[in-house]
This record gives C-alpha cells, sequence and structure tokens, in this order.
C-alpha cells in the first residue's frame, strides 16, 4: 500500500487517499447532526401539542405573573403552559441565579417574553398590564405578596398554606374583600374532578356512605436529604438578609422552619385535613396530636418530622372522629384519605396511580345498582375469596363479610393542579366561582395549624366556631 | 503502544465500530445537554455494589454534583464527537473507557443482584457498559482514527510515528 516505505521518516505529503480517508467519517457526523434535528423538531412538535393549543379567538387573554420560582413555581408553571389564553408578562424570585433563569427559559421556549424581577414591589410598579399574580413564595412571605398584590389591583393566586400565622392570613382575607379582587388559595384537589365527582355525586347525591363515622388518612414521605445549591449558584448573603433568610441551607430548607413555614403537616396534612372538612361538611370541635422530631438533625431542622392527630367533628349526620399522620422517615403506602361510613368505604388520593379511587360497599347497605348504572361508579369487582385459601388461615366466625369493591370512574390526565388553576382563570374571566376562596382556606389554616399547638401543649384543644370566621 | 497490523476490512470494521459508539456517546450528552433539569444524581443514588456508598455521598454534595454533571455532559457529547470524526481518537477512546468505568462502577450487575440499572435486559457481570467499554478497548489500541479519521491528516504532517496502514 502506498506509504509503507516512507513512514518511518519525518513528516511527508499528504496525498488524495489520505485526504479521503482522514475525512471518511465526517459526513457520519453530518447525518448525527440531521437525525438530531429531526428528533428536537418531533419532541418540540409533541411538546407543543401537550402545552397550550391556541386560545379561540373569543378567549380574553390573561396578563400574569409569577412570583416564586422554585419547585411549586415550575409545577404550576408546567400547569399553565397547557392553559389556552395565558401570557406570562413577569417572573420574580430572588435566586436570579438559578431559579428565576430556569422559569425564565422555560416560558421562552414557550414563545413567552416574560421580564425578571428579584424585587416584586418593582414589578408591580413597572408591569402595570398585569391581570393576575401567581404566588408560590416560602409560606411566611404570602400575606406581604398577596396583600400587596390585591392592593395594586391584580387578582391572586397564592400557594397554600395561606400563610404561617393565623393573623397573616386574616390580613389576606381582609385584602380581598377590600379590594374586591379573587384570592384563590391552592388546595387543589377542590378542583380535581375525581374529587368533586365524590363531593358531589358519591356523597351528595348518592350518600353512598351512609353516615361518616371514622376518617383516616396519610401522608407517607421516605428520607429525603436536605436540599442544596452549588456554591456559584450561591444567593449573596446581604440578599438572603434582606429577604428574611439566615443563610443558602435555611432558603432551600425553609419548609423546615419555624417562623418560615409550617412543617410536613403544613406542607403535606393541610391538603388532606382539608378534604375531611370539606367531605364531613364541618369544621373540627377539638384536636388531640403528638408529633416530634425524631429523626432530622435538630441543627437545623426545626419542625415535627412526624405527626399524628386526631380531629373530633360534629357533622350535620352526628359526631365523627378522623386520624391522621404524617411521617417523613418512610414512603410505603404513600398518602391517601380514607371516608368510613355506615354503609360503604371510600380510599381516595390525588395520586390515581396508588389509590385508583376504591369503594366498598358494606354487605348490608342498600343495593347500588341505580349508581352503577348511572355510571357513578363502576360495576362491583368479584367478591374477595374468604380467607381459606393457599394460606390456611380460617376466618374467624366474628370478621365481618368481605364488602363489594367498586372503583370511582372519574379520572385526572392532566397536570394535579391543572384544574384549580383553570377555575381560578375562569373566575377571572368571570366565568366561575372559585372553589377555593381564601374564607375556605382560612378555615382549613385554623384546623391545620392548631395541630402544631395542640402537640407544644401537649393537651387535646377546643375550637369555637367563631375562630373559623374572619 | 505497538500498532497491530490489520486487514484492510478489520479495519473499515472498527471503523464502523467507533463511529457508532460516537454516536451513542454523542446523543447521550447532548442530550442531557438540552435537557433542563437533568442531573446524575438520580443515577447515582441508586447506586449498588462495594462503590456505592461513595457514589451516593458524590450526590449528597452540591458542588462536587454539578461538577460530575458538567464532566458527564460534556465529556460524553466529546468523546462522541471527537470518536465520529477520528480525531485525538486514543485521547478521546480513554476518556471514554474512563467514563463507562463510572457508570459500571456505580450500577455493576454483580452475582447475588438480581436487577441492576438499566434495567431494560439480564445481566450477570456483563453489560452493555462493559461491553461499550470493551468497543473502546479495541479502537483505543488499533488506534482506528489514524486509518479512517482526522488522526491520519493530523500524523502525516506532524507525526514522525508510522501511519496505520493495512499490510
Amino acid at each position: 500500500m502506498a506509504g509503507e516505505e516512507d513512514n518511518t521518516k519525518g513528516p511527508r505529503k499528504l496525498d488524495r487517499r489520505d485526504m479521503l480517508m482522514g475525512l471518511s467519517t465526517v459526513p457520519a457526523l453530518g447525518l448525527f447532526g440531521y437525525t438530531w434535528n429531526k428528533q428536537r423538531q418531533h419532541q418540540q412538535a409533541r411538546a407543543e401539542a401537550a402545552a397550550a393549543p391556541a386560545a379561540p379567538a373569543d378567549v380574553q387573554v390573561i396578563n400574569i405573573a409569577l412570583v416564586g420560582a422554585g419547585a411549586q413555581g415550575q409545577v404550576l408553571t408546567d400547569a399553565m403552559l397547557r392553559i389556552p389564553g395565558l401570557r406570562f408578562r413577569a417572573v420574580c424570585d430572588i435566586w436570579t441565579e438559578y431559579n428565576q433563569r430556569r422559569v425564565v427559559n422555560t416560558l421562552k421556549r414557550y414563545k413567552h417574553e416574560p421580564n425578571a424581577y428579584e424585587d416584586y414591589r418593582e414589578m408591580l410598579d413597572k408591569e402595570k398590564e398585569l391581570d393576575a399574580v401567581l404566588i408560590a413564595t416560602p409560606d411566611f412571605w404570602h400575606e406581604r405578596h398577596t396583600i400587596d398584590c390585591l392592593k395594586a389591583g391584580k387578582h391572586v393566586y397564592c400557594e397554600k398554606e395561606m400563610s404561617n400565622t393565623l393573623e397573616g392570613a386574616r390580613n389576606m382575607v381582609a385584602a380581598a374583600r377590600e379590594t374586591g379582587k379573587l384570592l384563590q388559595i391552592g388546595h387543589q384537589r377542590r378542583s380535581n374532578p375525581r374529587y368533586l365527582h365524590c363531593y358531589d355525586k358519591l356523597l351528595g347525591e348518592a350518600k353512598l356512605l351512609g353516615r361518616i363515622v371514622t376518617v383516616n388518612g396519610q401522608w407517607n414521605r421516605a428520607v429525603t436529604p436536605d436540599l442544596g445549591a452549588p456554591d456559584r449558584y450561591a444567593i449573596p448573603a446581604e440578599r438572603l438578609k434582606k429577604y428574611g433568610f439566615k443563610d443558602m441551607h435555611q432558603f432551600r430548607n425553609w419548609r423546615w422552619y419555624k417562623g418560615l413555614g409550617g412543617g410536613p403537616i403544613v406542607d403535606l396534612g393541610s391538603h388532606q385535613i382539608d378534604i375531611y372538612s370539606w367531605f364531613l361538611g364541618a369544621n373540627p370541635s377539638h384536636v388531640t396530636a403528638s408529633g416530634g422530631l425524631l429523626y432530622y438533625d435538630p441543627k437545623n431542622h426545626e419542625w415535627y418530622d412526624t405527626v399524628m392527630a386526631v380531629y373530633d367533628y360534629e357533622t350535620p349526620q352526628g359526631p365523627a372522629k378522623a386520624y391522621y399522620q404524617t411521617q417523613t422517615t418512610n414512603g410505603s403506602q404513600g398518602y391517601f384519605e380514607n371516608f368510613m361510613g355506615d354503609q360503604g368505604t371510600l380510599i381516595l388520593s390525588e395520586s390515581e396511580l396508588n389509590y385508583a379511587g376504591q369503594l366498598y360497599r358494606d354487605p348490608n347497605a342498600p343495593a347500588w345498582d341505580e349508581w352503577i348504572q348511572k355510571g357513578y361508579i363502576s360495576a362491583p369487582q368479584v367478591q374477595e375469596k374468604p380467607a381459606t385459601g393457599d394460606s390456611g388461615a380460617i376466618a374467624d366466625v366474628r370478621e365481618s363479610v368481605a364488602p363489594d369493591r367498586h372503583t370511582v370512574p372519574v379520572a385526572l390526565r392532566d397536570p394535579y393542579h391543572q384544574p384549580h388553576l383553570q377555575n381560578f382563570f375562569d373566575a377571572v374571566r368571570g366565568k366561575a366561582k372559585l372553589n377555593c376562596p381564601s374564607e375556605v382556606a382560612y378555615e382549613t389554616a385554623v384546623a391545620v395549624l392548631k395541630v402544631n399547638e395542640a402537640i407544644e401543649a401537649k393537651t387535646r384543644l377546643s375550637f369555637n366556631a367563631a375562630e373559623f370566621k374572619v | 503502544m505497538e500498532d497491530a497490523r490489520l486487514s484492510r476490512r478489520a479495519l473499515a470494521a472498527i471503523t464502523v465500530l467507533r463511529v457508532v459508539v460516537g454516536w451513542h456517546f454523542l446523543y447521550e450528552g447532548i442530550a442531557k445537554l438540552t435537557s433542563p433539569s437533568w442531573s446524575a444524581a438520580g443515577y447515582l443514588k441508586q447506586a449498588r455494589g462495594p462503590f456505592a456508598d461513595l457514589f451516593r455521598w458524590l450526590a449528597s454534595q452540591p458542588n462536587l454534583l454539578a461538577n460530575a454533571d458538567l464532566i458527564t455532559m460534556w465529556g460524553l457529547t466529546l468523546v462522541g464527537v471527537f470518536l465520529m470524526l477520528g480525531l485525538f481518537t486514543r485521547l478521546a477512546s480513554l476518556a471514554g473507557i474512563g467514563l463507562i468505568l463510572l457508570f459500571y462502577l456505580c450500577n455493576p450487575p454483580l452475582v447475588g443482584y438480581f436487577y441492576s440499572i438499566p434495567t431494560e435486559g439480564s445481566y450477570l457481570i456483563v453489560n452493555k457498559n462493559l461491553v461499550e467499554l470493551c468497543a473502546l478497548v479495541v479502537i483505543l489500541v488499533t488506534g482506528s482514527g489514524r486509518f479512517a479519521g482526522l488522526d491520519r491528516l493530523l500524523h502525516g504532517v506532524f507525526a514522525r510515528r508510522p501511519r496505520l496502514a493495512a499490510v
């Protein structure tokens, strides 16, 4: 082969063959570029199809801003990108180095052109066209952010917990009334079609459960390490201080700190205790609770990582008791709410994957045929076999007969927060009533924040009915 | 390293191998670079085997993790480009071997592990990571870039070492 002879001596001239062989694999890179481009177009088309369809001409476009672009702000943004008729005008977050940039970049990919702000007051001064503001900041900022936005004439969707103090929550309700602007709080199950179906049809119309006497529910979450942040994205100390954080660790893990958040019972429990009161049609009369910081390092965790609470209710149908637990050291069995009446049981969860909405009819209850025919519930699955099978266990005569098992046939195929956001924007357009106005969320805040008080007081605390009103 | 003398057909086959391995690296890198929130943390946290603690510790250090993410994303991308072009082939092969070795050690399908990550197949000791690693060893020792690749031009111009040629 050419070149064999002189290949041990110094540089030599390249011939045509060398050029051809040398460049022979370059076209592969071109082919890669071509297929990659095709792949990107495919992904983009899919993302756009999943995202908001073009708003029909008669839909009034709502100009919105997001305040708080952390994990929850991102969740809301992803859901809002699927709702037609919204225009993002601004994104505000004090973590300009990271979170703010991430959400702005996401929005730009969907052809929004939001302005970025660190200070929400500057945003309110400059963005005169805003119709509504979405607030997903740490709990201790909700009061200030919400009230200032309402007073600037904006409708507000504020994440739960509406405030870390009841005084703050009361001020928010008062500001909404005073300004006449809408204030929706982010208890998103209130707009979830499955929960609405259960409330309106199964409990309201069909009264499938009979009289609900006990409720239990939980949110079990596996051990989660603290959130960190690379040093090069750290927020300068003076900015952290200006916004009420002592350091980057506290900024990232504010949920664990007293005075900033409310701990797992508030972060997780408040969603579900909200459902207890909603479905029972009453606010609790008493609460007993035990909790503690059993597992996480008390140096940088202040709130209880484990809480178990029992509420007493005086419902329109009679007294009821409701147990709730949240723990953050084991995630098995996840989260659900379980309503147990004298005629049936309903296990419901936002996580349809784990709890597909099971219903059990007590063998002594009236037949549910009518509701199956109406499509309110599924036909029963085969009755569970008596426990005499392979296990060799023998059912004791005292055991109840296994009840029929049905499922709730309504599914949510959108992100969890989308229907609740849609409800808010429908209300902004004057086409709907808010599913969780601030007065309703205030009642939940009263019920939930009292748990932390009861743990501290080590005693059973009572509510008086006036407490739930602003 | 003494170059092996291989037939033209063998060298062509190794070139194809180099291009497809490069393609895989490049797409793995680019897919991570263009994903807004990709991080190695998920993979590291699933670590198993003798080095599991080390990888999990790495996942828990935000600064180290950020660097590991950057090295992985850009490392895969650049190794991919260089392998496809046959440029700095030996360096790229070595870097690729280093990266894959880390992926392999993070989740080795050792005896007694009835599942491991990736989960799409059945593996005992040898998984696709190890196969790709061995492919890179072949590319490394045969200096495939000097048969068909930009290394051929580079060596033609600068090197005093013999070009690799078919016998």
